[in-house]
């Protein structure tokens, strides 16, 4: 972005009748800075107060039924403080082991389904950038599973895995290789490993666009040059075709990343964190605690937790993606 | 960047062999049987009747059609869970209202900031579009709590407002980031013509350059409405009071409950999800070029 600012000439180009530069320089900034200011406003209100909101709860002991107490006044609107309590939110959430067995839940989770929607959504993109008969038509096939509601998205997985009336297990029935319906969502081993799955469904055809992209934007004459040299399909893949992915490779792998991270609203519709807790990740016990048990100190607390492991993967994101790209850009 | 290909890789100008032609098709095959299959089947068992989902041998096409899942839905069947199927259309409704006032709200306010991000220079540039950055980061679950207590003090608890407000925490950094890259391939030489032909910069911008504009407005509005029409815990959780909530909650709840056949609820998911499919899918050419541009770009 830095580089965007460097390179930003346009005001330049936009040759304004000239007075005085500096008066001239001036009106420009101030005539862009109120086409930004609505947005910039509305996110302030709608994000950055809430975000500071929400922090501060987590230092505080949450009483939702006492009417008085702190509070401040905005705009003639009594926003309630609760009664800081230092880092006891926090120093409660650690103690408990539930929170750390969901933290490493979380890992595994986000691994799983980091590995998963990269490799299958390169492969879609693999074979969708082949020339084919109806190749239009398979990118819009990429389009649907990404476009439905994760409510949605978990409601026709139960129709697929469902114990008494999942197709899987009628399909499986038929061809003879089950006698008795297997229950995807009794362990917890496995019901972990279906919501990665089905996640991953759900996400890898983005994943697959940007791959699209990025295999539309590689020169055809490296191909060229790598099949006069004798390169195979793999070997043209391996030596032209990945390398020339690796700026859309670490941008799939950090979104993936904190997608898994994030991810809340499968889990309500398919495990609700269970069974006993082997579903439970960090973002659905930061959910749960706020708003099933009405626990906002420390609910908030570990969605904080969560914020702060975002928030250092955007750090790595704006260092690894933006500083290689916007210099070819 | 330097050639526009058209995507033509791999083998594209020998012919390929017969062996390699039929495992190219078959694996297109697994992954259109993978991407819409499932889509297909929510579809099938909504039309199916329970029963014929519970028999063995099991049957992939359903040995009944019926529109009795979907007449329960619509209020047109009486049924057990009438109660339940009445929130659908009302839900619907509030879903429409909702993604509609937020999508004219992106437009209208992110894409004058998309603008300005792709074509002027200003005090605080750099660290705002970090902040814009750091927002599409961020949790949305995490200003929930905030938005609960917020909107309680407001007296917009449960309202329709509130959700708005809410949408537009997550929607809008994504819309100013979209219509940037988007302004970003419309040419400068419009903007320095049009000033040249005596219009101001304001004119420039709504009078030229916008109209110009509709692929990526098409991008930036269409994928908006998708996030609203598709968003499920943020509604859940502000809106609980009966009448008030969109539709992801409704059904939502309809699949917790027990005593309701999966065929009904196959068939409300399928009409929920019929909008943001049908949307996409009317408009894929300018959202895989919006979202594509502006992520790959940063």
């Amino acid at each position: 972005m830095s580089a965007d600012h460097a390179r930003s000439t346009i005001p330049d180009r936009i040759a304004a009748p000239r007075l005085g530069l500096g008066s001239i320089r001036l009106s420009e900034a101030w005539f862009a800075f109120a086409l930004v200011l609505p947005a910039l406003g509305g996110i302030f209100v709608v994000v950055l107060f809430p975000l500071l909101y929400s922090l501060w709860l987590s230092f505080t002991d949450v009483n939702l039924l006492r009417a008085g107490g702190p509070a401040i006044e905005l705009f003639g609107v009594r926003v309630p403080l609760f009664r800081w309590i230092g880092l006891q939110n926090y120093a409660r959430i650690l103690a408990d082991p539930l929170y750390w067995s969901s933290l490493w839940r979380t890992v595994y989770f986000v691994l799983a389904f980091v590995v998963e929607a990269v490799l299958v959504g390169l492969g879609m993109a693999l074979v969708l950038n082949e020339r084919f008969v109806g190749r239009p038509l398979m990118r819009s096939c990429l389009l649907i599973p990404w476009s439905l509601s994760r409510v949605v998205v978990g409601l026709l997985w139960i129709g697929i895995l469902d114990f008494e009336f999942g197709a899987l297990n009628g399909v499986l029935h038929n061809l003879g290789l089950i006698d008795r319906s297997i229950a995807f969502f009794k362990d917890g081993w496995s019901a972990l490993n279906v919501l990665v799955s089905v996640y991953m469904w759900n996400q890898a055809p983005f994943a697959s666009l940007l791959f699209l992209a990025g295999m539309q934007s590689i020169s055809e004459d490296l191909y060229s040059a790598a099949e006069v040299d004798g390169a195979g399909y793999w070997q043209r893949f391996r030596y032209v075709t990945l390398p020339a992915l690796r700026p859309i490779m670490f941008l799939v792998l950090v979104l993936a990343t904190v997608n898994g991270f994030l991810m809340l609203d499968l889990i309500y519709v398919l495990t609700m964190g269970g069974p006993a807790n082997d579903t439970t990740t960090l973002s659905w016990l930061g959910f749960q605690t706020t708003f099933a048990f009405f626990k906002f100190g420390p609910g908030t607390a570990i969605l904080y937790t969560l914020t702060a492991l975002c928030l250092l993967l955007a750090f790595i994101y704006h260092r690894l993606i933006l500083a290689r790209f916007e210099p070819e850009a | 960047m330097a050639t526009v290909g058209r995507g033509y890789r791999g083998g594209r100008y020998k012919g390929r062999s017969a062996g390699s032609r039929v495992v190219l098709y078959g694996l297109i095959l697994a992954v259109a049987l993978w991407l819409v299959g499932p889509f297909v089947w929510l579809f099938v068992t909504s039309v199916s009747y329970q029963k014929n989902l519970l028999a063995r041998p099991f049957a992939l096409i359903p040995p009944e059609v019926t529109m009795d899942n979907y007449k329960m839905i619509l209020g047109l069947i009486r049924f057990h869970a009438e109660g339940q199927a009445a929130k659908i259309l009302p839900s619907m409704l509030n879903s429409v209202v909702v993604a509609v006032v937020v999508t004219i709200l992106n437009l209208v306010i992110g894409t004058t900031a998309g603008y300005a991000y792709a074509r002027y220079r200003f005090p605080l540039k750099t660290l705002s579009l970090f902040a814009l950055l750091f927002t599409r980061m961020l949790p949305t679950v995490v200003l929930v709590p905030a938005y609960f207590l917020m909107l309680r003090a407001l007296g917009l608890s449960n309202s329709l407002t509130g959700l708005v407000l809410a949408y537009c925490s997550f929607t809008l950094p994504f819309t100013v980031w979209i219509m940037k890259a988007y302004f970003e391939t419309v040419p400068a030489e419009l903007d320095k013509s049009a000033l040249v032909d005596g219009c101001n910069r304001l004119q420039a911008y709504y009078r030229v350059v916008l109209p110009v504009s509709g692929p990526g407005l098409v991008a930036g509005g269409a994928f908006t409405f998708m996030l609203c029409w598709n968003e499920f815990i943020v509604a859940q959780v502000l809106n609980t009071k009966p009448g008030t909530t969109t539709l992801p909650p409704v059904i939502a709840g309809m699949n917790g409950q027990i005593n309701i056949d999966y065929s009904v609820i196959a068939a409300s998911g399928f009409l929920g999800a019929l909008p943001a499919v049908l949307l996409v899918l009317i408009f894929q050419k300018y959202m895989v070029q919006g979202l594509t541009a502006g992520s790959v770009k940063g």
